[in-house]
């Protein structure tokens, strides 16, 4: 039998919630019949609205969806502003202040507090900059991700921004795809970095070259062989790679090389294979990865072949797979764009490290107007919450660099303030169990004044998730947090389990879990050891993870102790109870929500 | 060391309990998660679910325990578990009442 979900989406979905939004925000949030709260909320995904956690209500966290993370200097410039304007609750964050905008590890843009009788004003003001929040969430065609610098990058085997533009414009709004069994993830990589991170998607584009004979080729060769053959740029087709769960998985091979002028009906077809055989009567089990679980990656090729796909299907080309390096966790290159890199045309482009993906409005539109005055025509968002301004000629460098809004967002950042990420956690989420993101920046802050960063490490990734979702990506850092609960002096207190050693690149792995429960003021001394023991143990330059993968379970779950130290932890209680963690009454009763167009409290009938 | 096999976030019942699992020459002490869980759509059945924190066990293998309650049957439980607390309480009370009678802080 249909879900519930299904159902809902069978009556109303797709292109068509946003009359119901429009109107809902004419008549106001008390106009959504409290009934039909599930529903509703349920559908707005579709459109990049998540109804905020319990204590919230009424307000909404927008997701804006940037295909690879990619904007030009003015759409930069509309976030920050619609921050400024729209983004702001009842209460400031300690860390944050007052407005800011969320960078994601799939490379969108979160801004919460909005209240849904200002979407309609928000919407005409991004799309006139060219941007739409369209199948930011929802059982669709999510952000396709990707490398931002594709097309500038020096390194890259192919352009696949074309490439991801097409299927961009294709598949959002498509009714043909409008509503699929769950959410659809799709990764482009052209570059030799791995930095589209295929491995964790439902469907990914992995850079490879395939020798064809020059007889069945009808594409431009770039490189003949003696032989007459051609070797042809283009990606190897994975699927069914995702985090979520307890069972996450890597994309595995379906044995198919794909041209870039074949990658829309490849991913057509794939996506209709999923539409027409996931699984609609269980939506635990809906994912792409459960299907390829189910069939096997052989007849996924087979069923592709026969009913999706129009032409024969070449096997997997060589991939580029050894050469990547982001999220790769190796001792000799860093894992992100951070820093200054080289440009194919001779200009550089500059990576910016956003300490949990999260910047202030103001900064947003400065950085913005200083791209913009540095001649810039593209901003990326990575999947590490990081920010790059490309563009930038060498005789600007120095002065672009010298830039006050690049004291805050370095592009030489300190190794522990470089490679954190977190997710949203019990500020706004309904399922965290435990505060992320100014857990994570205050834990950064004491690892940087405190901590010895092992000779050799340029790059540490933290990754912190709230709960077992898989939002900050946790199973792929050198270091793993994910919140728990534990006692501590008699009390429940906020708690992580940790995991160690998981990442991407050539062999991708994911994390030993080591330790459980550990408290949260626990984990900066608990790392400090573990570090001390790292660096005093390795065999030479042996990266961490390296490290980690040598050696067994029973040895990593003593490789260190948790510890107190001077680290000071204002979270330690329990924050899911409260309405807003920052908030001075933080008592659920106290909540203003749910509230009016102007953050007027609405009568409730408690 | 695996993973946890229950997911855990803000739905679930108990994030933090104090288990025990026993057997035949073993006894072990462990945090737990406890879980009920019905199906989203037309639940015909309650289930029952507890893991053991893994990571304090040596005598058995990682894994979680569920067992499936009827409407009736979990009635049964929540009414055996409303008496039981009620005993505790009261137990709890008479034994403050006692202090008190006693003149000892309570």
């Amino acid at each position: 039998m249909p879900t519930k979900v299904e159902r809902w989406k069978d009556e109303t979905y797709g292109m068509e919630i946003r009359e119901h939004l429009e109107r809902f925000a004419q008549e106001g949030f008390d106009a959504i019949p409290e009934d039909e709260h599930d529903a509703w909320f349920e559908r707005f995904k579709w459109w990049g609205l998540y109804h905020q956690r319990k204590g919230q209500e009424s307000y909404f966290m927008m997701r804006i969806g940037t295909p690879m993370g990619r904007m030009t200097p003015e759409q930069l410039r509309t976030v920050g502003e619609v921050a400024r304007e729209y983004a702001t609750g009842p209460v400031s964050n300690p860390e944050f202040d007052d407005a800011y905008a969320d960078f994601t590890t799939r490379q969108s843009i979160q801004l919460h507090w909005i209240k849904i009788e200002d979407v309609p004003d928000i919407f005409d003001e991004l799309e006139s900059a060219g941007l739409s929040t369209i199948q930011a969430c929802g059982d669709s065609w999510r952000n396709i991700v990707g490398s931002p610098v594709a097309g500038r990058d020096a390194e890259e085997l192919l352009d696949v921004w074309p490439i991801v533009e097409e299927l961009h414009d294709r598949f959002k709004g498509n009714d043909l795809y409008t509503n699929l069994p769950r959410k659809w993830k799709v990764a482009v990589t052209g570059d030799r970095r791995g930095a589209g991170q295929g491995d964790i998607n439902d469907l990914a584009f992995e850079p490879a070259i395939k020798e064809i004979d020059v007889s069945e080729s009808d594409s431009e060769a770039r490189q003949t062989a003696s032989d007459g053959s051609e070797e042809v740029p283009g990606f190897n087709v994975t699927v069914g790679g995702g985090l979520a769960r307890k069972e996450p998985r890597l994309a595995r091979s379906i044995d198919v090389f794909c041209r870039p002028e074949n990658a829309a009906e490849v991913a057509a077809g794939l996506s209709g294979l999923f539409r027409d055989y996931g699984d609609r009567e269980d939506r635990f089990n809906a994912r792409m990865k459960f299907l390829v679980d189910e069939w096997g990656t052989e007849k996924i090729r087979s069923v592709l072949q026969e009913e999706y796909v129009e032409y024969e299907l070449p096997t997997a080309g060589q991939g580029l797979r050894e050469e990547y390096d982001y999220n790769a966790g190796r001792a000799d290159v860093p894992g992100d764009y951070v820093g200054v890199h080289d440009q194919a045309d001779g200009r550089n482009f500059v990576g910016l490290s956003v300490l949990v993906g999260r910047m202030a409005a103001e900064d947003v539109i400065e950085l913005a107007d200083v791209a913009e005055k540095y001649g810039s025509e593209m901003i990326g968002l990575t999947q590490r919450q990081n920010v790059i301004v490309g563009d930038i000629a060498d005789e600007d460098l120095d002065g672009f660099l010298e830039e006050p809004v690049l004291d805050d967002y370095s592009p030489d950042p300190h190794p522990f303030m470089q490679g954190s990420i977190a997710c949203t956690g019990t500020e706004y989420c309904s399922l965290s169990i435990v505060e992320t993101k100014n857990r994570m920046v205050r834990y950064a802050r004491w690892l940087t004044d405190n901590v010895a960063v092992p000779e050799g490490v340029s790059d540490f990734h933290i990754h912190l998730s709230g709960c077992t979702a898989s939002c900050a990506q946790p199973q792929i850092a050198e270091i793993s947090l994910r919140g728990m609960k534990t006692r501590k002096d008699g009390e429940a207190v906020e708690a992580f389990d940790v995991g160690l050693g998981g990442g991407l690149g050539e062999n991708p792995r994911f994390a030993d879990w080591v330790e459980m429960r550990v408290p949260a003021d626990e984990v900066p001394g608990y790392i400090a050891n573990l570090l001390e023991v790292y660096e005093s143990e390795r065999d030479g330059e042996e990266s961490f993870r390296s490290f980690v993968a040598d050696r067994e379970e029973d040895e990593l779950s003593s490789l260190a102790e948790p510890e107190e130290t001077s680290y000071e932890d204002p979270y330690l209680g329990n924050t899911k109870m409260t309405w807003y963690p920052y908030a001075e009454d933080d008592d659920m009763s106290a909540s203003p929500a749910p509230t009016n167009a102007n953050g007027e409290p609405l009568p409730t009938d408690d | 060391m695996a993973d946890r096999v229950l997911k855990v976030n803000a739905f679930t019942t108990f994030d933090l309990l104090e288990g025990r699992v026993e057997g035949h020459g073993f006894a072990e002490d462990a945090f737990a998660t406890l879980n009920v869980r019905t199906a989203r759509e037309d639940p015909d059945n309650v289930t029952l679910e507890l893991e053991l924190d893994n990571v304090d066990l040596d005598s058995v293998p990682p894994h979680a325990d569920r067992v499936t309650l009827s409407a009736a049957e979990a009635r049964t439980l929540a009414a055996e578990l409303e008496t039981a607390a009620t005993r505790i309480e009261k137990t709890t009370d008479d034994g403050a009442e006692q202090q008190s009678d006693t003149g000892e802080e309570p």
